[in-house]
């Protein structure tokens, strides 16, 4: 029993007959360090220690972490191949299964050309398997059509990046540095359930002083330490991000010096938000005068600031412009580049910063190059082997691959590590896609909504059962270790890729026998470009706590701290953006008078399949609800678990009212994390951004009334 | 070792990791120890963890007929021994802070024993180890010491939350694990 593993003098418990694997969780973006417990006799995961020496997290884990392991041998998983026979799931060998791809997969595009098959990649699987859907898309099937699940959740934060900074990479600093900032403006994240390990950081700067403004219409667990919280109208974070910018710029808190050396546009931007003074700010925003002066007063009399958010102000059809201007209160403010300051984005899935880099979006390929670049094309088809003609144009988002379903352009496709049955807005035309298709197949562990669907489902492993790496929220590469051999006959998605690549006659393309020749080829394909993985290795990343991207070479030591000199622009220099007031996609009118948004819970994920699974975490909140203030609730005659229809353009559904006054008057919460009929995608409105595509998950007008079968 | 658990309501996040943790203990049986509760969810988020005060003069092992809830040489109240226990719940009734529990399918009690497979041997418990915000802590005594002379002058600094000087009224003097 006293055994222990000790690294830099922190003792970690070994228990009997067990050892312990280092490995990160598979949950979200923070990728938090942890060792899991084996029985060394049964070869069963048994438990999870905390791995106090990670520097990221130190020890830290939230309830999905602390649980995560009892995904891996649950009894639910899927173990074999299944076969959809009469409406009902039948269990199969590979090879038939695998036969049956091959038979579908070639007749559809016989027929219908390459383009009729799609897959549909995710980000919580690792870089290498990342990498390999975007070549899987377009060296074996050849077809445009490849997107991925990250298209709901960071595509704006990259689009706002890339056209403001130049690069994308989430966090422009290490998160250990959080702790000598001396202020955060967050924006539409609910760190403390989201991200909840990185509360420690923020706690660390605040015991020396830190200020903490926090602009979200709910009074999240976030919000409520907050110094100031901005408790905005959902769908205005332009209009404050404009307003703070005003404020900035009038009151004199703008460092001129690095503007005028590093920004284009500083005139323009002047000029443009002239007009939004905190009196038409306040007027649009709701929140009042003397907040915003206040909010401002702290954000630009802070030596060193951070400005963080999250999907709060991406998921919206103006999302890419949010982070635009949000973005450029720290460029106002010199603060990118520079020690314990800079901007960050919180990375909703375990791998959304490094799954967005290599070539899974519909219009990228490798180390963040475009597709419609022909010097990139002609370097990654020649790093694949394939005659750079082959090389498909760009395809649709994510949401438009099921425009694309429903006029019978697309007509089959493969969903990878993703869940479009829950996680897509207005599901009633994801669901109809999803029947319309001729052919699915599905590589999941569960059996998901999406799973449900599918002609062929192929049983993959979990995150402990293969190896490779993850790219975390700060830009740090890192490991994914194997914990134990795959159940029943799963196989890894890249296994998968790899045997399907055969049967279309493209095994040659797809010659790897483990993880490490798949990243080797990856780093290759990465290198020159934006996000250039060349410098890192395996045995780098087990040496220095994780790598930091772009790193070229292998003498290169990272870049944990990004734009100290220039930015990724051609010029060098940041662009800030000239953006004027538009409404969002719908505004509560007459019919439909109230704001709907969405977001997680501390113990759910994404679509909620591996979550809902988990003992614990479905005992803490087994259900979605209406979260209201009491205020908003009398209005209707609601009362506390009181049951109330709520109504969209899109559909509509009932839940259980939840009163709190930690919510403004005219907006509904609701999270989003279950499926079929409890899930609020139905409702939320596929407006999407003109930019990145990305949907409106977090604002549409909506209707209530409490609901006719009252079953309290 | 001088070590003690050190609570800071004001940073709990409601995320219940230490209950989540808590049930990974050794010995634990998937049953949490700990509890984390809303102060008023109509009013706010604001919650707060709840754990074994581990008393000097527990009430749990005062009111136990059966004399089945011992104490460590550090000071760790234990939860009740198996072979002990008479299953009359007087310690459930005792604990001013509603800590001992009772599993009426095992017929016994249980309730935070502070980790002690972990922390005799200077290891912090789970619930301290994952806490995301560092509500719960186990640290140093001077630490300790030094962390609320620190928090009370931040509030006179800040000026603000003038209750928040009413809540150490509440809270025990300190509370932990001592040894020589």
């Amino acid at each position: 029993m006293t055994d222990y593993l000790v690294k830099d003098g922190v003792k970690n418990l070994i228990h009997e007959g067990e050892k312990l694997i280092t490995t990160h969780c598979c949950y979200c973006g923070m990728q938090c360090g942890m060792h899991i417990r084996l029985d060394e006799k049964t070869n069963k995961v048994v438990g999870v220690e905390p791995r106090y020496d990670w520097p990221v997290t130190l020890g830290k884990m939230c309830p999905k972490g602390v649980t995560a392991y009892q995904t891996i041998d649950h009894e639910e998983r899927i173990t074999k191949p299944l076969i959809k026979k009469n409406g009902q799931f039948v269990e199969a060998t590979w090879d038939e299964a695998l036969d049956l791809i091959e038979k579908n997969f070639k007749k559809l595009q016989k027929e219908h050309g390459k383009d009729a098959l799609s897959v549909f990649g995710g980000v919580s699987m690792t870089n290498e398997k990342c990498y390999l859907v975007g070549k899987y898309a377009r060296a074996v099937l050849g077809t445009r059509y490849v997107d991925y699940n990250g298209r709901f959740c960071m595509s704006s934060a990259a689009g706002g990046f890339m056209a403001t900074l130049g690069t994308d990479r989430g966090s422009t600093l290490p998160w250990p540095e959080l702790e000598h900032t001396d202020c955060f403006f967050m924006a539409g994240s609910n760190t403390a359930e989201c991200h909840p390990t990185s509360i420690q950081w923020l706690w660390k700067a605040r015991d020396k002083g830190a200020k903490m403004i926090v602009a979200d219409p709910r009074e999240t667990p976030t919000a409520r330490i907050a110094d100031v919280h901005l408790d905005l109208r959902p769908g205005t974070d332009d209009t404050l991000a404009s307003g703070m910018l005003h404020l900035l710029i009038k009151e004199g808190y703008v460092d001129e010096a690095y503007v005028n050396e590093r920004c284009n546009n500083y005139e323009e931007l002047k000029q443009a938000v002239e007009h939004f003074t905190p009196e038409f700010t306040s007027e649009i925003t709701g929140i009042t005068i003397e907040k915003l002066v206040k909010a401002a007063h702290i954000f630009g009399r802070s030596p060193r600031s951070v400005v963080m958010f999250a999907r709060g102000i991406e998921q919206q059809s103006k999302g890419v412009d949010n982070v635009r201007l949000y973005t450029s209160m720290a460029l106002l403010r010199g603060q990118i580049g520079k020690f314990a300051s800079g901007v960050a984005t919180f990375t909703g899935q375990a791998n959304g910063q490094g799954g967005r880099e290599h070539g899974q979006k519909a219009d990228a390929l490798p180390g963040y190059r475009k597709i419609s670049d022909p010097e990139a094309v002609k370097y990654v088809s020649s790093v694949w082997g394939i005659d750079p003609a082959d090389m498909p144009k760009a395809g649709v988002s994510a949401y438009e691959m099921f425009d694309e379903i429903e006029e019978g352009r697309i007509r089959g496709m493969h969903v990878m590590c993703s869940n479009p049955a829950v996680s897509a807005p207005n599901l009633e035309h994801i669901w109809n896609g999803f029947r319309k298709l001729d052919f699915l197949v599905v590589s999941d562990f569960f059996m998901s909504e999406t799973a449900e669907f599918a002609d062929v489902i192929l049983p993959v492993t979990s995150w402990a059962e293969d190896e490779g790496t993850t790219t975390n929220l700060e830009g740090r590469v890192i490991r994914i270790r194997k914990v134990k051999d795959p159940i029943g006959e799963s196989k890894t998605d890249w296994q998968i890729m790899k045997v399907i690549a055969e049967r279309m006659d493209k095994g040659h393309l797809f010659n790897y026998n483990n993880p490490r020749e798949i990243f080797d080829e990856f780093r290759l394909a990465s290198k020159g470009g934006k996000a250039d993985y060349y410098g890192i290795t395996y045995e780098r990343i087990d040496n220095e706590d994780g790598v930091f991207w772009p790193c070229p070479s292998e003498d290169h030591p990272g870049t944990p701290t990004m734009f100290k000199e220039k930015f990724g622009t051609p010029d060098g220099k940041a662009i800030l953006p000239i953006v004027d007031y538009r409404d969002s996609g719908e505004v509560p009118d007459e019919e439909f008078p109230l704001y709907l948004t969405t977001g997680r819970v501390v113990f759910h994920f994404l679509s909620g399949s591996q979550t809902r699974r988990t003992k614990f975490l479905m005992e803490q909140c087994p259900t979605p609800y209406a979260e209201m203030h009491p205020a908003l609730a009398s209005q209707y005659g609601l009362a506390n678990g009181d049951k109330v229809t709520l109504t969209t353009r899109r559909s509509e559904m009932e839940l259980d009212v939840r009163l709190t006054k930690a919510i403004r008057e005219d907006t509904v919460f609701v999270p989003y994390h279950w499926g079929k009929e409890l899930a609020i995608n139905q409702l939320t409105n596929p407006a999407l951004d003109p930019v990145s595509r990305m949907p409106e998950f977090k604002v549409c007008s909506v209707k209530m009334k409490k609901a006719l079968n009252e079953t309290k | 070792m001088k070590k003690v658990m050190y609570l800071e309501f004001e940073r709990c996040i409601g995320c219940r990791s230490c209950q989540a943790a808590c049930r990974e203990c050794g010995g634990h049986d998937a049953k949490e120890r700990n509890y984390v509760e809303y102060v008023d969810f109509m009013e706010s988020r604001h919650t707060f963890p709840m754990l074994c005060m581990q008393c000097k003069d527990p009430a749990c092992a005062r009111v136990c007929p059966a004399n089945a809830i011992q104490i460590t040489e550090e000071g760790v109240v234990l939860s009740a021994m198996e072979e002990k226990c008479i299953g009359c719940r007087n310690c459930t009734f005792g604990c001013p802070f509603g800590i001992p529990k009772f599993d009426f399918e095992e017929n016994k009690m249980y309730k935070c024993d502070m980790c002690y497979d972990r922390t005799q041997y200077g290891i912090s418990p789970m619930c301290a180890s994952v806490c995301p915000s560092d509500a719960i802590r186990f640290i140093d005594f001077d630490e300790m010491q030094a962390l609320r002379r620190r928090r009370t002058q931040m509030n006179l600094i800040e000026g603000k939350k003038p209750t928040e000087q009413d809540k150490w009224q509440y809270v025990p003097e300190f509370f932990g694990v001592y040894s020589d």
